[in-house]
């Protein structure tokens, strides 16, 4: 036994050496041919918010194909699994795939703390990233200057949230929660910031993303509070608050942001600010949804077509990248800071300031009941 | 003094840890008769959920089920105990039988590996996406509406997971106490070598005691889905992190103090999260936990172990 | 194949000879003699020869990746030597290792980065770190006067989650209110923008340059811990986790081992995770929890826990293995080759090993053509492209075309029942349902666990998880641990 187990160990060795070590002969030309050509992507594949990015990954990938169709290019993804938003793995991938010569662009990653510990990486390999759900408005202070991002930053969110919540709904009280991730934490914080100076009472609270029960957060509402707000990453976490709202007979009126846009989250006259509009009222989107959904399925939210978005971004930059047969990173980088999409699936066109910022990027408000979605804001 | 407000936290807090105690149960029980720390009873838990809300599919869904309410609740946990027991049979012939003269350390592993290998196999075969039970569907939400007397309000789904988990713990108990299987395990559990000499067929009360463990998780998954709703491949960890510290601060190995170890970890999370901050909850009920470790180290009612020399 | 059954201590008989059979055993064949000759090297020349060899892997491939792969298993390595004081010789079952690892990556954070303006450099920030870690192993070490075994675990357990809570919610912290709120650890955001770890003068800044002084701490870490266990101190741990009782009759200061061991073994954390923060240049606190604290305790229980060769070695068998995984062609290889080579170890007579590897590639053709005969639409699917192993197992195990996802998923449980069964049978039955089970695992593997992208990222923990529970039952000391035997 002892004698087969280290026979296996060496064969398993020499295997691995050999097959890793293909690697290092990747052609480090400047010039590589456009065929079959490897987009990055990452995205928290598996781990506990999974359903995200199995979601940017199905998105992603119908985006490629589709590109792919009506362009007439062959090129695939190369994919890496952040395993839940985990900001070591993140710069692991933005290594392995900067590494890997033949890349010469990514879609992702998904969080803001992930783009933080990513960003040195594709900085020193001069590698373009697009990320589809990154909100955090410190990305796009410069520090990054390889970063790109196709949708709005928190602070925009968050402060457009507020006033609407102090202007339009009239809102006196105002009970706050985050979910302890960067992307809660960022807009409750401002939110809470500019309702304060509007004179608006807020009471701010904050809950793990994996508690179980949210009874007595929900106890601690107040009866005169008008307006709960939940920028949310998890659906289903939001469903069971309103649940438990009702169960403690709590009349406040439910604000929640992009996480809560989603078939999991059905309180009815609920308010919802998304960094899209509703893919599915816009014209020209049934298409794209149709065929997406006899491939992957009804189940889902507003991760999704950011995701498809950035990934046709990308493409574009790398197609016209590869005009003269030949790419490289510098030239995708290039390209994408000129590329402008007049029209997208989210109803906005792209392109990117200075700063790697969609300067179209709008949020959106939109109230709920039942299946009839009204924008008011 | 708010006395809803108070009244509320207890509600939630026995609601809680209720659920926390039927996974301390079954932590205790093992460790009671192997000395193990069966790290992935978690993840039985977890599967419990799982297969609850299956049958809850099967027979239509929350919002129009084709069977009356009260018998797909009822066949809701049997599937789910029924489900676990066999698992969690299967996980000790498999993953500790093999362990049983290893190294203390060896089975441990062997226990993340199961639940590595449970978790990752469950988002494999029902993907990432949060399941629910939506039983706030069910009765159109009247198991919801809660019930008052006075500054209670409690609505009828917690009554019932508090009373079910209730019945099952007087169930063990008197199984335990009362029956010869149940004297056989507390022999085992006391002594494994003499219980052997005494004729007791060890590797059948094992056996017996992770079956009545799963069970246990199994059960607490349904009820932990009718009341919190939320079924995903995760759910087992922070849920059997609570309820094996339920079980140790209790005093593992103690049947009752598993049943007190989690109460008052319910407790002490909804009063901190009520009273204190909702941000530092968790820190503050560790706080807790240690201190009274501290104070009584093995446990609120454990037994002070006397090592034979 | 046989039952697994546990090696049994042989009672009376004479140590020496004992020991002499099983050398005696080793010295035949080519392999033992060689194995004789390994064994009379002297510990600190293998060592030597080791180092030498993993300080040639930068000049061996400037592929950043592989490198970035080498030092995070460095790191690994660093940390299963540090809870190799802690659990495998002092016998201390510490859960809450991986908080001293992220107290020291948060310290070099604090002292090193524009978060409160302060600047020190590595030889001014490590000694700090490592002592503030130490401290706080003291402390925490403390706990274990009053509790045993796996009380102490619990209460390690809190401490970890307690640190997770302190630095995901540390940016608005105000003792009692009393104080101004200030951002102690940057919160959800963590603190990203560390300085390079700069010592005395030199800054590191490259992967090569992070690889050798990974290479440099861990070698200097083994020097001292190898000291360590043959010091009195090292002895004292050894029979303070064989019988904590009779060590403290013994006289021994049962409760300052502990502590020492607690220290110890947080201080290389701490010096580890300062090492961390500057390679990854940012701390963050979901990254110091308890998925971090299983695979540490994996490596060192599958290396062999008290064995500083076990820690380093568990750590670079599950960091590569991991990673290679990641690639599905590479999974599939080692896949279908750790199947080939076990059947190879246990299938005796090479007739039976021919009969069942013969079978098994004609009962697929068959299956594939009766089935192909009966529902024409069910095989028609190629499967996913890849190299040409991959191509050449697609044309002999079916590819559903409708179904395929439900079909995989009754197929997966199905396998794991059969697999399961397969280990209680016994022979000739045994070798027969081998079959059919080994084309079942084919057809699951291909059509469901590598199937899509997110399927390929699951399976990689399912075979984990997997690899664990079947290395423990077959070695439960781990790879170069030695058999203990535990006495009640």
């Amino acid at each position: 036994m002892k004698k087969t187990i280290g026979l296996a160990l060496i064969v398993a060795t020499a295997a691995m050496a050999a097959t890793l070590g293909g690697r290092t002969t990747d052609s480090a030309a400047a010039g590589v041919p456009c065929d079959g050509l490897p987009m990055g992507f990452m995205a928290p594949i598996t781990g506990f918010v999974s359903f995200i990015g199995t979601e940017q990954l199905h998105w992603a990938q119908y985006s490629l194909d589709k590109f792919n169709q009506e362009n007439g290019t062959t090129f695939t993804l190369s994919q890496f699994d952040t395993d839940g938003l985990d900001p070591a793995l993140a710069q692991l991938g933005a290594t392995k795939l900067s590494a890997d010569k033949t890349v010469f662009g990514t879609v992702g990653p998904a969080g803001s703390q992930e783009v933080a510990a990513a960003g040195p990486a594709f900085k020193k390999s001069g590698m373009a990233f697009v990320t589809m759900s990154a909100t955090a408005a410190a990305l796009t202070s410069g520090k990054y200057p390889t970063f790109f991002r196709v949708v709005g930053s928190d602070n925009q969110q968050a402060t457009g949230d507020a006033l609407f919540m102090a202007k339009k709904l009239k809102a006196k009280k105002v009970f706050i929660v985050d979910d302890q991730e960067s992307y809660s934490t960022g807009i409750a914080d401002v939110a809470g910031k500019v309702l304060r100076t509007v004179g608006v009472q807020v009471q701010r609270e904050s809950v793990s993303q994996k508690a179980t029960d949210f009874s007595s957060l929900v106890s601690k509402i107040s009866s005169d509070t008008d307006v709960v707000f939940l920028p949310w990453q998890v659906a289903a976490n939001g469903q069971l608050f309103y649940q438990q709202m009702v169960e403690q007979g709590k009349k406040a009126k439910i604000f929640g942001s992009d996480g809560l846009d989603s078939g999991d989250f059905t309180a009815p006259g609920r308010y919802i600010s998304t960094f899209a509009r509703d893919i599915r009222g816009l014209p020209g989107t049934a298409k794209v949804i149709r065929e997406y959904e006899r491939r992957y399925g009804k189940n889902w939210g507003s991760f999704g077509p950011p995701t498809y978005v950035a990934a046709q971004a990308m493409l574009t930059a790398m197609k016209k990248a590869c005009k003269d047969k030949k790419s490289s990173r510098a030239e995708v980088l290039r390209n994408l800071r000129t590329t402008r999409l007049p029209n997208t699936i989210l109803g906005l066109p792209v392109q990117f300031d200075a700063k790697g910022q969609n300067k179209f990027a709008k949020f959106y408000v939109y109230r709920v009941t039942g299946s009839k979605k009204t924008l008011v804001g | 003094m708010d006395w809803e407000f108070f009244v509320q936290q207890i509600v939630n807090g026995v609601t809680l840890g209720s659920v926390y105690a039927l996974i301390a149960l079954g932590y205790t029980l093992v460790y009671g008769i192997l000395k193990l720390l069966n790290f992935a009873h978690g993840d039985v838990f977890m599967i419990g959920a799982f297969i609850g809300y299956g049958v809850l599919i099967l027979f239509g869904g929350s919002v129009s089920p084709n069977i009356p309410i009260p018998l797909l609740i009822v066949l809701m946990f049997l599937a789910a105990m029924i489900g676990c027991s066999i698992l969690g049979m299967t996980i000790e012939r498999f993953a500790y039988r093999p362990l049983r003269n290893a190294p203390r350390i060896a089975p441990l592993i062997s226990a993340l590996g199961v639940s590595f290998f449970l978790q990752n196999s469950a988002l494999l075969l029902f993907s990432p996406n949060f399941r629910s039970y939506d039983s706030f569907s069910l009765y159109e939400g009247r198991l919801f509406l809660p019930l008052s007397a006075g500054p209670l309000h409690i609505s009828p789904i917690r009554i019932l997971v508090i009373t079910s988990a209730l019945g099952l713990m007087i169930v063990l108990t008197l199984f335990v106490g009362r029956t010869q299987l149940g004297r056989a395990m507390r022999a085992t559990s006391h002594d494994r070598e003499a219980a052997t000499m005494m004729g007791i067929n060890v590797d059948r009360v094992i056996v017996v005691t992770f079956l009545i463990s799963a069970a246990l998780a199994g059960a607490a998954g349904v009820m932990s889905g009718l009341v919190f709703q939320r079924v995903f491949h995760t759910m087992g960890f922070f849920a059997g992190l609570k309820g094996f510290a339920a079980a140790v601060v209790g005093g593992i190995g103690s049947i009752p103090g598993a049943m007190v170890g989690g109460l008052v970890i319910g407790l002490a999370e909804s009063f901190s999260i009520a009273y204190v901050s909702s941000t530092f909850a968790d820190l503050i009920v560790f706080a807790i936990l240690i201190v009274v470790m501290l104070v009584r180290p093995t446990g609120l009612l454990g037994k002070a172990d006397i090592k034979k020399v | 194949m046989s039952k697994i059954e546990p090696e049994q201590p042989r009672i009376g008989v004479d140590e020496w000879v004992a020991t002499e059979d099983v050398l005696r055993e080793r010295r035949r064949g080519v392999l033992g003699h060689l194995r004789y000759a390994f064994d009379r090297v002297p510990d600190g020349a293998r060592f030597g020869v080791f180092i030498l060899l993993v300080a040639l892997i930068p000049l061996l491939t400037s592929d950043e990746y592989i490198l970035r792969v080498a030092v995070d298993t460095l790191i690994f390595a660093l940390l299963a030597l540090g809870l190799n004081v802690v659990v495998g010789w002092a016998g201390l079952l510490d859960l809450g290792y991986v908080a001293f690892f992220g107290i020291g990556a948060y310290g070099y954070a604090l002292l090193s980065s524009d978060h409160f303006g302060i600047h020190l450099e590595a030889q001014f920030s490590v000694p700090i770190i490592v002592a503030g870690t130490a401290l706080v192993g003291f402390l925490l070490g403390l706990t274990s006067w009053r509790l045993l075994g796996d009380y102490l675990a619990i209460v390690t357990l809190f401490f970890l989650q307690a640190f997770v809570v302190v630095t995901t919610n540390g940016n608005s912290i105000s003792f009692l209110g009393l104080t101004p709120t200030t951002d102690f650890t940057g919160g959800p955001n963590g603190i990203p923008g560390l300085d390079p770890f700069t010592i005395f003068g030199l800054q590191i800044d490259t992967i090569q340059g992070y690889f050798y002084l990974g290479l440099a701490t861990m070698a200097l870490v083994v020097v001292m811990l190898y000291l360590a266990v043959r010091s009195r101190t090292g002895r004292a741990w050894h029979a303070l986790r064989e019988d904590s009782l009779a060590a403290e009759v013994m006289s021994m200061p049962v409760n300052r081992l502990k502590l020492l061991a607690f220290m110890f073994g947080a201080g290389i954390a701490g010096l580890t995770g300062s090492i961390q923060a500057a390679l990854v240049g940012g701390v963050f606190p979901g990254s110091y929890d308890v998925p971090l604290l299983i695979t540490i305790y994996a490596m060192l229980i599958l290396g062999g826990s008290g064995s500083l060769a076990g820690a380093v070695l568990g750590a670079i068998t599950i960091n590569v293995s991991l990673e290679v995984l990641r690639d599905p062609n590479h999974a599939r290889w080692l896949f279908y080759s750790v199947i080939l080579i076990t059947l190879v170890a246990k299938l005796r007579p090479w007739w039976k090993l021919a009969a069942v590897l013969g079978s098994l590639v004609g009962f697929g053709y068959a299956v594939n053509s009766i089935i192909g005969a009966l529902w024409p639409s069910a095989t028609e699917n190629e499967g996913a492209g890849g190299d040409a192993i991959a191509r050449g197992v697609q044309s002999w195990v079916i590819h559903p075309a409708q179904h395929a996802t439900e079909i995989g998923n009754y197929g997966f449980v199905a396998l794991i029942a059969l697999v399961l069964l397969l280990t209680v049978m016994k022979d000739p039955w045994q070798t027969v349902a081998l079959v059919p089970t080994l084309y079942l695992a084919a057809f699951v593997w291909e059509n469901l666990l590598m199937a899509t992208i997110e399927a390929q990222a699951a399976t990689r923990f399912i075979l984990l998880g997997a690899l664990l529970v079947v290395l423990m039952a077959v070695r439960p000391n781990g790879l170069v641990g030695q058999t203990r035997v535990e006495v009640a």
